[in-house]
């Protein structure tokens, strides 16, 4: 039984539900915007990596290269096109 | 009654009932003729049901044609009707509606499909595989492009054609301002051929960085096979901008949803903005594998290797990667502030640097090479100076200040005709001279391919270069006509012309094709252009394994180097060889898509509920499928190598 | 079909190896679909109409326990995996199911959820910011709804056919899709609850 349940999992699972917890404060506690912006960014981002590494075995093969330049590749133009647009339709500068 | 009331076209003419007995005919005839020839189980066996890339290819080209046909049809009624002021050829509505199809069928169902052939017939054979990483989701690929180019051509005969343009900004194009269902054509004919794109990108990415020959790493790979890699990836990273678009667009206009209306928050500038963060990566997408093409074309007729490679593959990944970052430069009169307008105008600029470089290497492969003018050489040679020409005035209209001057007039659209023409188009009329032998065994004529290639020319430069002048004097695009005191007649009249001069060469291409499948010499092995990578390697035409057995490369130009300096390519014995099944599910799951597309646009909900269950349980028969392929021995390899061997030797 | 028995069944054949990184290529579109999805909701977030804002409408209740939901379905059927690469066919069957069900709860509370919405009158068309918050939610439940039945499919695969390169490599491929589906929501439940709700 015990093997079905590896270490590193259940640690990653443990340390995910931290992460929510501490996520969590931004709303339990009386935050400025952006502590709580800072604070959900970390989370947030630290969480996703986590499944990545931790659960979506993206570094086990000699693909990790593609498999992470992808991600990356699209983590920028997600922000690029996130912001970019925030720039010009609504914080209007 | 009322229930197909839905199905008239709303504005009817002539010339769209003429259209209508001819495109009834025409299917006709085709029908009548695969019945009398007994080809249906051809068809569809060889076909329809194929996930062989060269085949898929030959489909996309053909698609590809006969959109140009269509696109052309209508530039040149618009031209017609802009030739003299206060013409009454076309009125408002169909002027509108020709604009709005003349941009989408060039861009998504011509110039799209164009590209897609060369991906698919080339990158496998340049790379050494037996096929593309999913063939069967090629073929889905295929087929959902190919309805949804269907969908969006029968707009015109049944319930009418789309008329916002072809960014169809809201809110023209909310319910509000365009009634008929018009634009339901537009929103749903293009995310079902989108979706077919989306995945040529995956299967391609895939295909690109595992299957290649051994020893053909990265940076040995052949230019266009890098710069069908970088268009893949953005496709991959700019197509879902545009599902989740043309969703939302669905969503307004079927659903009552306020994204874009002006009314209850909704915001139809968001519309623009992302319209353009999938539409400005679109223009590269288009525009490098063009590049590729000329990067393969240029050194076998200069008889030199290519010019600063390295450079040619990290222009086009900054290319890549910068595409994502000038969207806003398609609207800077929209209302943002200066420095969201500065940092999309300097981004713009930047672009061009990248692009310079890609020129002169080009120029500088050209430099002291023994330069033969083939009709695809002469096309690549036209192209550099007419393409710089639209690089240029596309830094002009990238200084923000000044583009308030140019915007929405024809200065714009010279521009991007200029860029899209010799860029795009030349290449690929370049790249389909280039490697026709390779997929039809026998040349185009030279000499009319030549005289097409100037024709085309002349006719480009008379067409488009006055726009850059009456757009300057401020004649506005979308126009259906203008006054004769505005003095734009006689410019828009050698534009009519030039226009013309470009369907003669049109007519010049099919008669060029016409003219050598009956009177081309057969025999010309498989290498008639001394060419240097290595789908010229290969047997012509192409067994359906492409190379019985895997190259071994060592250098960009393997199949150079095997005829020059002694590289050995072939190693080793024949083996059986592991080949993907034919498979009807592709086609029949894309035909349902197409009915569901069509209870879509007309809000028939019972017939889109069922289509969309046919659809899933497609996608279910296919998850539960087994389907291990199947292998073609050792002694049936043999024979067919000996059988192209014969025949290549019967021909020296 | 060559057989490398050396790696995970998984990864055992070229053609499992291909599905697995043309899955993740998907992966990166899939983001960029998401991230458009978010651009329409953080620029209509404060174009709200006559309807309510979201401090207005978001619970916190249903969507903690469908965050826990989430989050552990995403540990379940990491074990799956684990459970599938010791060759252990029911311990791998369970933790399917498991997840199956843990993600079909979820289903229930953000059906709940939109019920609600409707309810205090945050229906689709009511404003521009409730088109968006209801699409970006709803292509994530579309999403869960369509991994349910593929989920559904796979654990009766390797019900039917064990665990072979074939039925070994969809699952995996299908925990990607899961996991992935959880990075989403990780960040729905940062930026547009908790940060709806600051």
């Amino acid at each position: 039984m015990k093997e079905l349940f590896p270490i590193k999992q259940v640690m990653g699972f443990a340390f995910s539900l931290v992460l929510t917890v501490v996520a969590l404060l931004v709303y339990f506690t009386d935050m400025s915007y952006t502590v709580g912006m800072t604070v959900l960014l970390v989370t947030a981002f630290v969480q996703a990596g986590l499944q990545v590494v931790v659960f979506m075995h993206a570094g086990e093969t000699k693909d990790k290269g593609s498999i992470y330049l992808n991600i990356y590749y699209a983590l920028l133009i997600a922000l690029v096109t996130i912001f970019g647009t925030l720039l010009v339709l609504v914080w209007d500068m | 009654m009322d229930f197909f009331d839905r199905f008239a076209v709303p504005h009817p003419s002539f010339l769209i009932y003429a259209s209508m007995v001819g495109i009834g005919l025409t299917m006709l005839a085709i029908v009548v003729g695969i019945t009398y020839f007994k080809k249906w189980g051809y068809l569809w066996r060889e076909w329809i049901t194929t996930v062989d890339h060269k085949r898929i290819g030959i489909m996309y080209l053909l698609s590809a044609l006969l959109m140009l046909f269509r696109g052309g049809v209508d530039g040149i009624m618009m031209r017609y009707q802009l030739s003299m002021p206060e013409n009454t050829f076309l009125d408002s509505q169909h002027y509108n509606e020709v604009f709005t199809t003349h941009g989408v069928v060039m861009i998504l169902f011509m110039a799209m499909p164009f590209i897609i052939f060369f991906f698919n017939y080339l990158v496998p054979l340049q790379i050494g595989a037996r096929d593309v990483a999913f063939p069967r989701l090629n073929a889905l690929s295929f087929w959902l492009f190919f309805m949804g180019m269907g969908l969006f051509n029968i707009s015109f005969i049944v319930g009418g054609s789309p008329d916002a343009g072809w960014t169809s900004y809201f809110p023209l194009a909310g319910n509000e301002f365009s009634t008929s269902v018009g634009t339901n054509y537009y929103m749903i004919a293009i995310q079902i051929a989108g979706i077919g794109t989306l995945m040529t990108g995956i299967n391609f990415i895939t295909t690109i960085l595992k299957m290649r020959a051994p020893g053909m790493t990265l940076m040995k790979m052949p230019m266009f096979t890098w710069s069908a890699f970088i268009a893949n990836v953005i496709i991959v990273f700019a197509f879902p901008v545009l599902t989740v678009l043309l969703a939302m667009g669905t969503m307004d206009r079927l659903f009552g949803t306020n994204f874009f209306t002006t009314d209850n928050g909704g915001m139809d500038m968001l519309w623009a903005n992302l319209f353009w963060v999938w539409g400005h990566p679109e223009v590269y997408i288009l525009i490098l594998p063009a590049f590729g093409l000329y990067s393969e074309i240029i050194p076998t007729f200069a008889r030199r290797n290519l010019y600063g490679y390295t450079s040619m593959v990290a222009s086009m990944v900054i290319i890549s990667l910068l595409s994502f970052f000038v969207w806003a430069h398609h609207f800077f009169t929209m209302g943002q502030g200066p420095l969201a307008n500065s940092i999309f105008s300097i981004s713009t600029m930047a672009i061009a640097v990248p692009t310079g470089v890609k020129i002169f290497n080009w120029l500088f492969t050209l430099w002291k090479g023994k330069i033969e003018f083939t009709t695809p050489m002469l096309y690549s040679v036209l192209f550099i100076p007419l393409f710089t020409l639209g690089g240029v005035t596309g830094v002009m209209l990238a200084m923000s200040a000044a583009d308030y001057q140019y915007h929405n007039t024809m200065f714009l659209v010279a521009h991007f005709h200029n860029v899209i023409i010799p860029g795009v188009v030349y290449a690929m009329l370049a790249g389909l001279t280039f490697y026709w032998p390779k997929i039809f065994g026998f040349m185009l004529n030279e000499r009319l391919g030549k005289w097409t290639a100037w024709t085309l020319s002349i006719g480009f430069v008379l067409a488009f270069i006055p726009m850059y002048i009456t757009g300057l004097d401020g004649q506005a695009r979308r126009m259906y006509t203008y006054s004769e005191s505005t003095g734009f007649s006689l410019l828009n009249m050698v534009s009519f012309v030039g226009a013309a001069i470009m369907a003669i060469a049109f007519v010049l291409l099919v008669y060029n094709i016409y003219y050598s499948i009956r009177y081309s010499p057969r025999n010309i092995g498989s290498d008639p252009w001394d060419a240097r990578s290595l789908e010229w390697a290969t047997h012509t035409p192409v067994p359906e394994y492409n190379f019985a057995i895997t190259p071994q490369v060592a250098s960009t130009q393997a199949f150079w180097d095997s005829k020059k300096n002694g590289h050995e390519l072939f190693k080793g014995d024949i083996e059986k060889i592991h080949m993907p099944n034919n498979s009807g599910l592709p086609f029949i799951m894309s035909c349902i898509f197409f009915v569901f597309g069509f209870a879509m646009i007309f809000s028939i909900w019972p017939l889109a509920i069922i289509t969309l269950i046919g659809i899933l349980a497609c996608m279910t028969y296919r998850s539960f499928e087994k389907d291990h392929g199947r292998y073609i021995s050792v002694e049936e390899i043999k024979e067919t190598e000996k059988r192209l061997r014969g025949a290549k030797n019967e021909g020296r | 079909m060559k057989v490398d028995n050396s790696l995970p069944l998984e990864y055992s054949t070229e053609e499992n190896n291909l599905k697995i990184l043309g899955f993740w290529i998907f992966i990166g579109a899939e983001i960029m679909l998401f991230a458009t999805l978010f651009t329409a909701y953080f620029t209509l977030v404060n174009r709200t109409g006559n309807g309510p804002t979201g401090a207005e409408i978001f619970e916190i209740t249903p969507v903690l326990i469908e965050t826990i939901l989430l989050l552990t379905s995403s540990f379940t059927i990491g074990l799956g995996i684990h459970a599938m690469r010791l060759n252990k066919k029911k311990a791998t069957m369970g933790f399917f199911i498991v997840t199956l069900i843990l993600g079909l709860a979820f289903l229930g509370v953000e059906i709940y959820e939109f019920t609600h919405y409707v309810h205090v009158g945050a229906g689709l068309q009511v404003s521009a910011f409730t088109a968006a918050l209801l699409t970006t939610l709803g292509t994530h439940g579309l999403h869960v709804t369509l991994g349910l039945f593929w989920g559904f499919f796979i654990l009766l695969q390797i019900k039917k056919r064990g665990l072979t390169p074939e039925t070994a490599n969809k699952s995996f491929i299908f925990s990607l899709y899961w996991h992935f589906l959880d990075i989403i929501w990780i960040f729905i439940f940062s930026f547009i609850y908790l940060k709806g709700m600051m």
